[in-house]
C-alpha cells in the first residue's frame, strides 16, 4: 500500500471515529436568548403608537354631611318588604310607560307606630333645630322691587375700550412657549392599586403610644394575685401549622359536576358545530406566548376586584366569549362556563366583574393578530383572584 | 470504499438530531384558553343623577336622597361617584330607555336612577340600578315608602340594596351606632351615652353626664343597649330600652363589680365579667330570670367576652399566660384555647357577624393597633397604627370596623374612626363632640 493511500485511510478513519464519538467531547452550546419578533406594517405601528384617550373622570367632592341633630322624637318610616320585581325591559328597547315598580307596590302598609321617645335626660344640652345634613340648593331670593324708570337720567357708561394713540407692535406667539400639558392617566385613578397597604404596614413612625390606655378601664384596676406565671406552652406552631396546612391545600379543584357539565357543553358545541372556525377564517400559526400575554395584560387592566365581596374574591370563574375580527367581544356570547370556590351568588358577582373587564377593555377591540383570527375567535378566560385576595 | 463511507455519512446525517427552534407557539386545540390572575383594586365608578321629582314638593327630597345614596356608596370606599359635569346624557324620565353608550363614554360602570313622590307626609322612592357595560338592569326596580321625616332611612335602604347588588354582600347603611359622647378636658371629662345613624347623623343622648358610663353594647335586635355605669360608685351593668329610654340594673349582687357585658345572639343571655376579691371571671346571666352561671374560675383576669354568631363559643381576653391574650371556649364554659401568639398584648376581641374573623386591639412596641385574625388565630392582620386605638365593633355585614382613636397630649380627644376589613378606607366618623366605645347595631327592620 502506498504512503498516500495509508494517509488517506488513516485520515478517513479518524474522520469516521470523530463522527461516531465526537458527541462525547463537544461542549455545551453557549446560552442564548430568543425573542419573538412580529412584523407589523407601518399603519399598524402608527395605530399602536397613538395615545388612547381615556375619558377624564374627575373626583367628585362628597357632599359635606353636617351633623344632623333632629328632635329626639324619631319617626321610623315604614319600609315595606321588597315588592314584586319589575320586569326588565330589553336594554335597547324603549321602556313601557307604565311604571312596573309602582305596580309592584300599589299601596305601602301603614307605618308602624313608633313610640314617642320621651325627653331623655334632664341635663341634656339643648338640641338644636333639625338641620338638613345635605347641601341645600340655593333658595331663589325674592326679587327686590325696583323702579321701572329711573327718577333721574343716568350718564351713559364709559366705552369699554378706547383706541390708544400709541401704536404697539403685535405680540407674536412664542413657538416654544406652550404650557406643558399635564399627563392624563389613561386608565386607573390614583386610588387604583394592585395591593392593599394598611396603616399599620405603611407607617413606620417612632413608637409614641402610652404603655397602657389612659381611658377608664372596662374592668377594675384590681389585678389577679401575683403569682409565678407558668410558662405557657407557646404552641406558636399551632396557628402556623394550621395556616400552612391551609396554604398547602391544593387549589380548589373543579367539582366533577362542573367538569362533566363543561365536557357536556363542549360535546354539545362540537356536535352542533358551534364554535367551529369557519372555513374562511384564517388560522395562521398558533398564538405565541407574547400574544397571549398581551391579551392577558389587556384584560387584567380592567379587571377591578375592589368592590367584590370577600367570598367573591375566593371564587374562580371561567368565562367564554367570541370575538369579532376586530377583536371586539360579542356581548351576547359572554357566558360563565363554570365556577369554583364560592356560592352561586359569589360566582355571579365574580362573573359580572369579569364581564365588565372584558367589555371595558375590549370595547375598542383587543390587539390580536388578524391572520390568526381562527385561533382567537373563541376564548375561554379563567379569572382566578387568588393573588388579589385579602390575606 | 467510497460508497461505504458515503453511506455511512448519509446515515449519520440522518441520525443527527434536528435542532429546531424552541416552540414559541403551541399547538392549540379548541378555544384559546387564558388565565387572568392579576387585576386592579379601585373604587367602582358610578353615576347617580338627581332623582326625578314627581311633584314639586318632592324636588328637595329627590336631590337630597340621591346625595345620601351617593354619600353612602362613596363612603364605603368601594365606589366612586362620577361628577355631574361629566354627564353626557340627561336624565328626565324614570321609565325612559337608558342610553348606555353615553354612560360608557364617561366610564360609569353602574348607573342609579330614581324618582320621588310626596303625598302629604308620605314619601315613596322608586329606583333602578344598571350595569352599564353589560347594558342591563341589576336586579329589578324597587319602591320604598315611609314618612317624609324618615327620608334618610329610605335613602340608606336604597343604598343598601344597591350595595348588595353590586358587591354580592349585605349592606350596612341603615344602621345605628351607640357610643359614649365625651365633652370637657381630659381630667374632667363628661360622658353620656348617645346614639346616632352610622354616618353620624341624628345624634340623640340617652343618659345624663352625671355618672361615668362605659362600653355600650347593642342587643341582636337593636332595641336594647347594655352598658356599664359607675352611678352607684362601682361598676354595674344596666340594660336600656332604646325606644322607651327606660333602664334597669342587671345586678349580680350588692357590692359586686360587674362590667364588660355583651348579649348572646339569642338576646336573652348576657355574658359579662364579675370581680370578687380581686379576681375577675366570666359569668352568664339570663336577662329575664336573673339566673347566673360561672363560666371561668381562674386566678387571672378574664374579661371582654364576645359570642360567636351561632352562640356556641365565646372569645375573651385573659392574662393567665402573663400578658393579655385572646382565648376561645364553649359558651357554657370549660377549657379555653389560646388563639393569639404574636408579640404584644391583645384585648377587646369581637367576633365578626359573618363568623370568619375576630377583631381585636393590640398593643405592641409602643403603638396600638386594630387588627383582625381568623378564629383559629391565623392570618393576623393589623389594620391601623396610632397613639391609641381600641374598642373595635363590626358593621352588620362584617365588612367595616369602627373603633376609638385618641390623640396624644393634654388636648387629646377621643374620636370614632372606621376602616374596611381589608385595611383600606380609614376615615373619621363625624360626631358633634368627642366619642368613644362605639357599638354597631344590626340592620334596622
Amino acid at each position: 500500500m502506498q504512503t498516500g493511500t495509508k494517509i488517506s485511510v488513516a485520515g478517513h478513519g479518524l474522520l469516521v471515529a470523530w463522527a461516531l464519538a465526537g458527541g462525547w467531547f463537544h461542549s455545551d452550546p453557549l446560552p442564548f436568548q430568543s425573542q419573538d419578533v412580529s412584523i407589523i406594517s407601518a399603519e399598524e405601528f402608527a395605530r399602536l403608537s397613538e395615545q388612547r384617550a381615556a375619558p377624564v373622570v374627575a373626583e367628585v367632592p362628597v357632599a359635606p354631611v353636617a351633623p344632623n341633630v333632629p328632635s329626639v322624637a324619631e319617626s321610623t318610616p315604614s319600609i315595606p318588604d321588597r315588592p314584586e320585581p319589575a320586569p326588565v325591559a330589553p336594554a335597547d328597547q324603549p321602556r313601557p310607560i307604565e311604571t312596573p315598580v309602582e305596580e309592584a307596590e300599589p299601596e305601602p302598609p301603614a307605618p308602624e307606630p313608633t313610640p314617642e321617645v320621651p325627653s331623655l335626660v334632664p341635663d341634656a344640652p339643648a338640641v338644636p333645630e333639625p338641620v338638613r345634613d345635605l347641601p341645600q340648593t340655593a333658595e331663589p331670593e325674592a326679587a327686590r322691587p325696583t323702579d321701572r324708570v329711573a327718577p333721574e337720567p343716568v350718564k351713559p357708561p364709559e366705552p369699554d375700550t378706547q383706541v390708544d394713540e400709541i401704536a404697539r407692535e403685535a405680540i407674536a406667539p412664542d413657538d416654544g412657549g406652550e404650557a406643558p400639558q399635564p399627563v392624563q392617566d389613561a386608565t386607573a385613578p390614583e386610588a387604583a392599586s394592585d395591593r392593599i397597604v394598611t396603616e399599620a404596614e405603611a407607617e413606620n413612625a417612632e413608637p409614641t403610644a402610652p404603655l397602657a390606655t389612659s381611658r377608664p378601664k372596662s374592668r377594675p384596676a384590681s389585678a389577679a394575685p401575683q403569682r409565678p406565671v407558668a410558662p405557657e406552652t407557646p404552641a406558636a406552631s399551632e396557628p402556623q401549622s394550621a395556616q400552612s396546612d391551609e396554604k398547602t391545600e391544593p387549589a380548589a379543584e373543579p367539582t366533577p359536576e362542573v367538569e362533566s357539565s363543561a365536557v357536556d357543553e363542549a360535546l354539545a358545541q362540537a356536535l352542533s358545530g358551534a364554535g367551529e372556525v369557519q372555513a374562511d377564517d384564517p388560522s395562521g400559526p398558533p398564538m405565541t406566548e407574547g400574544e397571549r400575554d398581551a391579551l392577558r395584560i389587556a384584560v387584567s387592566q380592567c379587571w377591578n376586584v375592589g368592590s367584590l365581596s370577600s367570598e367573591a374574591l375566593r371564587t374562580t370563574v371561567v368565562v367564554a366569549m367570541s370575538l369579532s375580527r376586530e377583536g371586539v367581544p360579542d356581548s351576547g356570547s359572554i357566558r360563565m362556563l363554570s365556577s369554583s370556590g364560592g356560592s352561586q351568588g359569589a360566582a355571579t358577582q365574580a362573573y359580572e366583574a369579569a364581564r365588565r373587564a372584558i367589555m371595558r377593555c375590549g370595547a375598542k377591540g383587543f390587539d390580536l393578530p388578524t391572520d390568526k383570527y381562527g385561533q382567537w375567535r373563541d376564548i375561554e378566560m379563567t379569572f382566578n383572584p387568588e393573588r388579589m385576595r385579602i390575606k | 470504499m467510497r460508497n461505504a463511507l458515503a453511506t455511512l455519512f448519509l446515515g449519520l446525517s440522518m441520525l443527527l438530531p434536528i435542532a429546531g427552534a424552541p416552540g414559541q407557539a403551541q399547538a392549540q386545540d379548541g378555544p384559546l384558553r387564558i388565565e387572568i390572575t392579576d387585576g386592579v383594586i379601585e373604587p367602582l365608578p358610578f353615576a347617580t343623577p338627581d332623582f326625578i321629582a314627581d311633584t314639586p314638593a318632592a324636588s328637595q327630597y329627590a336631590a337630597d336622597i340621591a346625595r345620601v345614596i351617593a354619600s353612602d356608596l362613596v363612603g364605603s370606599g368601594l365606589f366612586r361617584e362620577i361628577p355631574k359635569v361629566a354627564y353626557i346624557s340627561s336624565y328626565s324620565d324614570f321609565d325612559a330607555a337608558v342610553n348606555f353608550t353615553d354612560w360608557k363614554a364617561i366610564n360609569a360602570q353602574a348607573l342609579i336612577t330614581g324618582a320621588v313622590n310626596v303625598s302629604g307626609d308620605r314619601i315613596s322612592v322608586r329606583f333602578r340600578a344598571y350595569d352599564v357595560f353589560a347594558g342591563q338592569e341589576l336586579g329589578s326596580g324597587l319602591q320604598l315608602s315611609g314618612t317624609a321625616e324618615g327620608w334618610r332611612r329610605i335613602a340608606h335602604k336604597v343604598a343598601d340594596t344597591i350595595y348588595s347588588r353590586l358587591t354580592g354582600e349585605g349592606g350596612y347603611f341603615d344602621s345605628r351606632v351607640v357610643f359614649v359622647s365625651e365633652t370637657g378636658p381630659k381630667n374632667d371629662r363628661k360622658k353620656r351615652l348617645a346614639i346616632m345613624d352610622y354616618d353620624g347623623a341624628n345624634v340623640q343622648y340617652l343618659t345624663s353626664s352625671n355618672d361615668i358610663v362605659l362600653a355600650p353594647r347593642f342587643s341582636p335586635t337593636g332595641d336594647r343597649v347594655l352598658y356599664t355605669s359607675y352611678e352607684s360608685g362601682f361598676p354595674q351593668i344596666h340594660v336600656l330600652d332604646v325606644g322607651k329610654v327606660q333602664r334597669r340594673i342587671l345586678s349580680a349582687g350588692n357590692g359586686i363589680m360587674s362590667f364588660a357585658p355583651r348579649f348572646a345572639p339569642d338576646g336573652q343571655t348576657v355574658v359579662y365579667s364579675q370581680s370578687e376579691g380581686g379576681n375577675s371571671d366570666l359569668y352568664s346571666m339570663n336577662i329575664n330570670s336573673g339566673a347566673t352561671q360561672r363560666l371561668t374560675s381562674a386566678p387571672s383576669i378574664e374579661t371582654a367576652p364576645s359570642f360567636s354568631p351561632d352562640g356556641s363559643q365565646i372569645v375573651f381576653e385573659s392574662d393567665r399566660s402573663g400578658a393579655s391574650q385572646l382565648y376561645i371556649m364553649a359558651a357554657t364554659g370549660g377549657e379555653a384555647k389560646r388563639i393569639s401568639f404574636g408579640q404584644g398584648r391583645y384585648g377587646t376581641p369581637v367576633w365578626s357577624p359573618r363568623g370568619d374573623y375576630i377583631a381585636f386591639t393590640k398593643q405592641n412596641a409602643g403603638r396600638f393597633h386594630i387588627g383582625v385574625m381568623r378564629t383559629d388565630g391565623s392570618e393576623e392582620r393589623l389594620l391601623t397604627a396610632s397613639f391609641l386605638d381600641e374598642g373595635p365593633t363590626w358593621s352588620p355585614n362584617g365588612r367595616v370596623i369602627m373603633f376609638t382613636r385618641e390623640t396624644q397630649g393634654a388636648a387629646g380627644q377621643a374620636r370614632l374612626y372606621s376602616v374596611d376589613v381589608s385595611g383600606r378606607n380609614l376615615k373619621p366618623v363625624k360626631t358633634p363632640d368627642g366619642a368613644s366605645d362605639p357599638s354597631w347595631s344590626p340592620l334596622q327592620k
